[in-house]
């Protein structure tokens, strides 16, 4: 059985960025319990870019969730259309020329969709999509750095406790000698993580400003995409429900016609009507 | 129940008579007013004999009819023998005047007993009426109340009495309407009218009804096992109904079953005593027939609904049940099956093929895929739906509180899934799903019995050239036919039906989905107009978005280099004093070339194991143990030496001293004048972590011959990875072009060229 094929499908998704939030909350926690030489400004500044990593790529992702209803919407129709061809190589169908009617109509409404659905989809992905990808391509190298920080810190914290255990120490030669040498070696260690740290300071809250002016496109582009997306399929459904539906029918009406042919249905006795 | 075989009596009318007239009128009286079950059966009988003219009409009362009418006919031979011939022409003369007076009479007769007959016919119809309402109404509602709890399937057994009692009333209003007496000749075309117009009403009624007897007996039966129950119910009955001597409620819901049976038999009567000449005989004739066509539809009927209820459950049994069911018959009756359905297919014997119902078949099946399809797909998308509403996107902080379009799009998404999906979904279940699934579940029946009909099929094959069956190959062919006839008959039905269900449900998809994107549209224009490029040509914003989406990602680049290049850089730092006091010793020892450093802290766990420390520096002195186990090598500690495991040393790139061998000293030197002290793969040219003042480009077009080298164009840009092959050659150097794709290319091919000469840099090569 044909089952819907799916260009975006974010059930597939949500786990993966679930899993991002997890690690991404594992890394605040150790920002926030370990850190002890930064300052609370710094780790308020990871948590929240952090979490709009993952909020960002969740607004889009649900921007293109809109957009799957429709892709889903086109596989489904397809499906219908499969299905109503099966039925018209049947020998029984074919004189019916209402059928046969229908039928064009909803064929053609599939190709139109498809020819649109191709354009947008294409729109979409040059202006949505591919900035995405590439916003998201940056966190790996950005979690990096941020690690190699929290690496040399550990150095660092090592070195600062050694040189405070031997200031603790009576000054003895031998003492005054190691404690030297442990200065010596804790310098460049701490020169190193305050390059790094203040490197991070630097860039971070530019890139997470950046990301307002980078999805700004994105999102006017997106709103404006529907807006031509909607029109059109409102078109072409308005279309295919004056050719196979009929017109005007409330949804009471509706559900009372059903129900009229179901019994009708029932009351063949070829039915069991328990 | 039993359809009379008597299409119509022999009408026999009366020829001229001689006395009798008052007894016979009176009689006819009695036996009108006596409306008792027996009544529509009272004979009318008369005899006559030619010869002497003498008629002797006997009225007898149904009980001893014919032998009244036995000895009525021995008088009159008794009388003939007696009779003088000189009286004979007397006699004639009388008897011809006794004639007219008779015919006169016996019309007179005629008519009362035609009359009579109707109004039997009327007043039976009344009586019957009210003992349904008596036992729909009274009996029904006081087993209700009085009976505590009351009795299961008490509802059911009055399913469809009450169209039953609606088509009887329907037809006394009928006759009521026409104000007539029944003694008016319009009466009998009025009646006729009004039983022709609703026979096709009653037929619908009354198939129900009969169809769904057994199950009211069912019912009544199981009801008659409880002693306590049974009584209450009877008691209940008498106290309802003490006119009439029912004890059982069977005795009120059997009457439809023989009241349509006598419909025929009260229609037949009054045509015996209708002259032929009676302006509504035609139409009492064609009444009457109709009566009898009725009862036969509804036994067909019947018998249909029997075999279909008999086949077109699926049977949910375990394994164990249908072990137990296991007996020679049925054994038998599979293998004769399945001996006959191979010899068809071995094409030994011809199939027995009906094509019209083959046609229908498929037909049923494409539907049921069909179907079964859009339901799977409905379901699916339905799920996607759900989950689509279950991402609670606008729940997300976004912070640009400034800007206009993520506040919009926040909002749309709000408005979306607050209202215009959920009340999507909900009418998509309602209206499309919700009829799907009861359409799948109308199809279990057919599908059951279209099996069932090919196993029928099979064994009705095996008996069907036979001359003489016995009575169960009877039944079996009998079953067959009914099962086709059914299936031929009703299938074509059902699937008419259900493709107009299935149409409509498709219309209603797209019905839903034009409001819906109506919806949409209107909520996202509203929004659009919002926004601060609004007012661009859908060209002109198109390339604005493009533009700036672009600009967006140069900027994004340019940040994440800065970020990486800074921060990314290898781990460096100078060596300690120790240290190099150390290295200076080593190489002095050992030369440059043999000096690695510790990855990671290693203890020693074996003889002569070292214990050292990361980052310490070490002299290889044999790259093998004394068993010659390369994975332990043997090094100088500065003064201590030991083995060392030798995947945790990697070799250690002294910043000025020794280069790399390459063809290319300026790029070199480039690359490590910015590189400081590092760890570095061993074997491996250092790589070059940042842009270049120099990049090395593709001088001339090169294709790749198999599949070690790699292809590139003429001012093509690439990175040197090795600047020779793996003899160490430099005529062939390893090189990564644009793509990521790595190979060797004849190193003359190749040329350095300072960084924005007139060449585009290379976006995105780290990215």
């Amino acid at each position: 059985m044909k089952r819907l094929k799916l260009r975006f499908n974010p059930q597939k998704l949500r786990p993966q960025f679930q899993n991002n939030v997890r690690v991404l909350h594992g890394i605040r926690l150790k920002c926030v319990d370990g850190d002890i030489f930064s300052n609370h400004l710094q780790n308020l500044y990871f948590v929240t870019f952090c979490f709009h990593e993952v909020n960002c790529v969740l607004i889009v992702f649900s921007a293109l969730c809109v957009a799957c209803i429709f892709a889903w919407l086109t596989a489904m129709s397809k499906a219908a259309v499969k299905i109503s061809a099966d039925l018209l190589s049947n020998p029984l169908c074919e004189q019916d020329q209402a059928f046969l009617d229908s039928m064009t109509a909803l064929d053609t409404a599939m190709r139109r969709m498809d020819a649109f659905n191709q354009e947008k989809v294409n729109q979409i992905q040059k202006t949505v999509v591919d900035p995405l990808k590439k916003y998201s391509s940056v966190f790996p190298s950005l979690n990096m750095a941020v690690k190699r920080r929290e690496q040399t810190l550990q150095d660092y914290k090592r070195l600062q406790a050694k040189v405070e255990k031997y200031e603790e120490k009576e000054k003895t030669g031998p003492v005054m000698v190691k404690l030297h040498q442990a200065k010596e070696e804790l310098r460049p260690v701490k020169d190193d993580f305050e390059a790094k740290n203040k490197q991070l300071l630097d860039e971070m809250p530019k890139f997470y400003q950046s990301r307002i002016d980078y999805f700004q496109p994105s999102f006017e582009a997106l709103i404006r995409a529907q807006v031509v997306y909607f029109t059109e399929m409102y078109k072409i459904f308005s279309e295919l429900t004056d050719q196979i539906d009929q017109a005007g029918l409330t949804d009471e009406q509706r559900e009372r016609e059903t129900e009229a042919k179901l019994s009708e249905l029932r009351a063949l006795s070829i039915v069991a009507d328990d | 129940m039993e359809v009379p075989r008597r299409l119509s009596f022999p009408l026999v009318l009366p020829k001229p008579a001689s006395s009798a007239r008052s007894p016979l009128g009176a009689a006819g009286q009695t036996a009108g007013s006596s409306k008792d079950q027996t009544g529509g059966e009272e004979f009318i009988s008369e005899e006559k004999t030619p010869e002497s003219g003498v008629i002797v009409v006997v009225e007898a009362p149904p009980e001893d009819g014919k032998a009244a009418r036995r000895f009525s006919s021995q008088d009159s031979f008794s009388e003939e023998s007696s009779l003088s011939e000189e009286r004979l022409e007397e006699e004639a003369r009388e008897a011809q005047r006794r004639a007219e007076e008779e015919e006169a009479a016996a019309k007179e007769i005629a008519a009362q007993r035609q009359q009579l007959a109707i109004q039997e016919l009327v007043e039976s119809e009344r009586s019957y009426l009210r003992l349904l309402h008596l036992s729909t109404v009274t009996i029904r509602s006081n087993l209700q109340q009085q009976l505590q709890p009351p009795p299961a399937g008490l509802d059911s057994m009055f399913l469809h009495i009450e169209e039953v009692i609606d088509v009887s009333s329907r037809l006394l209003s009928l006759l009521d309407q026409k104000q007539l007496q029944s003694g008016e000749p319009d009466f009998l075309q009025s009646l006729c009218d009004s039983f022709l117009s609703l026979s096709s009403e009653m037929e619908a009624a009354y198939k129900e009804y009969l169809a769904h007897y057994n199950h009211v007996t069912e019912v009544e039966n199981s009801y008659k096992q409880k002693e306590a129950l049974w009584n209450e119910v009877v008691r209940v009955i008498k106290a309802a109904a003490p006119d009439v001597n029912a004890t059982s409620l069977s005795f009120f819901l059997v009457m439809p079953v023989q009241r349509i049976a006598r419909y025929p038999l009260l229609l037949q009567t009054i045509q015996k005593h209708t002259d032929a000449s009676h302006p509504a005989y035609a139409l009492l004739e064609q009444t009457a027939h109709t009566s009898v066509a009725l009862n036969c539809r509804i036994n067909e009927y019947k018998r249909f609904r029997e075999v279909a209820d008999k086949y077109r459950k699926t049977e949910m049994l375990t394994i164990k049940d249908k072990i137990v069911r296991l007996n020679t018959h049925s054994i038998a009756k599979k293998t004769a099956r399945l001996g006959q359905q191979i010899k068809h297919e071995a094409g030994l014997k011809p199939k027995l093929v009906d094509e019209e119902f083959d046609a229908l078949e498929g037909f049923f099946y494409v539907l049921e895929n069909g179907i079964l399809e859009l339901l799977e797909n409905v379901e699916m998308y339905l799920q996607h739906l759900q989950g689509f509403l279950s991402c609670r996107t606008e729940d997300f902080d976004l912070d640009m509180d400034g800007e206009k379009a993520p506040i919009c799009y926040k909002e749309i998404t709000t408005a979306l899934r607050q209202w215009i999906l959920p009340m999507f979904e909900k009418r998509m279940r309602k209206l499309i799903h919700q009829p799907l699934c009861a359409l799948r579940d109308l199809l279990v029946g057919p599908r059951n019995l279209i099996r069932k009909r090919l196993d029928k099929l099979l064994d009705y094959g095996v008996i069907e050239g036979k001359p003489n069956l016995s009575y169960e190959e009877q039944a079996v062919a009998n079953t067959y036919r009914t099962l086709n006839t059914l299936l031929l008959t009703e299938l074509p039905q059902f699937n008419g039906l259900a493709l107009q269900m299935m149409w409509s449900t498709l219309g209603t998809f797209s019905c839903l989905h034009r409001d819906l994107a109506a919806d949409m549209e209107q909520l996202f224009h509203s929004f659009a107009q919002q926004l601060p490029h609004s007012s661009l040509s859908p060209g002109a914003f198109w390339e604005w978005a493009e533009s700036s989406v672009l600009e967006g990602a140069r900027r994004l680049q340019h940040l994440c280099r800065m970020v990486e290049d800074k921060l990314n850089a290898p781990d460096s730092q100078p060596l300690s004093p120790s240290s190099q006091r150390r290295l200076k010793q080593l190489t002095d020892k050992h030369g440059s070339g043999k000096i690695f450093q510790v990855m990671s802290t290693v203890v020693g766990t074996r003889d002569l194991d070292l214990n050292l420390t990361k980052g310490e520096l070490v002299a290889v002195i044999s790259e093998a143990d004394s068993r010659g186990d390369r994975r332990r090598w043997l090094v100088d500690a500065g003064g201590k030496r030991g083995y060392a495991a030798a995947s945790k040393l990697i070799r250690y790139h002294q910043p000025t001293d020794d280069p790399p061998p390459s063809p290319h000293p300026s790029l070199t030197e480039d690359v490590t004048t910015r590189r400081r002290h590092s760890y570095s793969p061993a074997g491996n040219a250092p790589l070059p972590m940042s842009q270049p003042c120099f990049q090395v480009v593709g001088a001339y077009d090169f294709t790749a011959r198999s599949k070690h080298e790699v292809s590139f164009r003429a001012g093509e840009p690439v990175r040197v990875l090795e600047p020779h092959d793996k003899r160490g050659s430099p005529e062939w150097s390893l090189v990564e072009v644009r793509g990521g794709q790595r190979g060797y290319v004849p190193s003359n091919y190749l040329a350095i060229m300072p960084v924005g000469a007139g060449l585009p840099p290379n976006p995105g090569f780290f990215l």
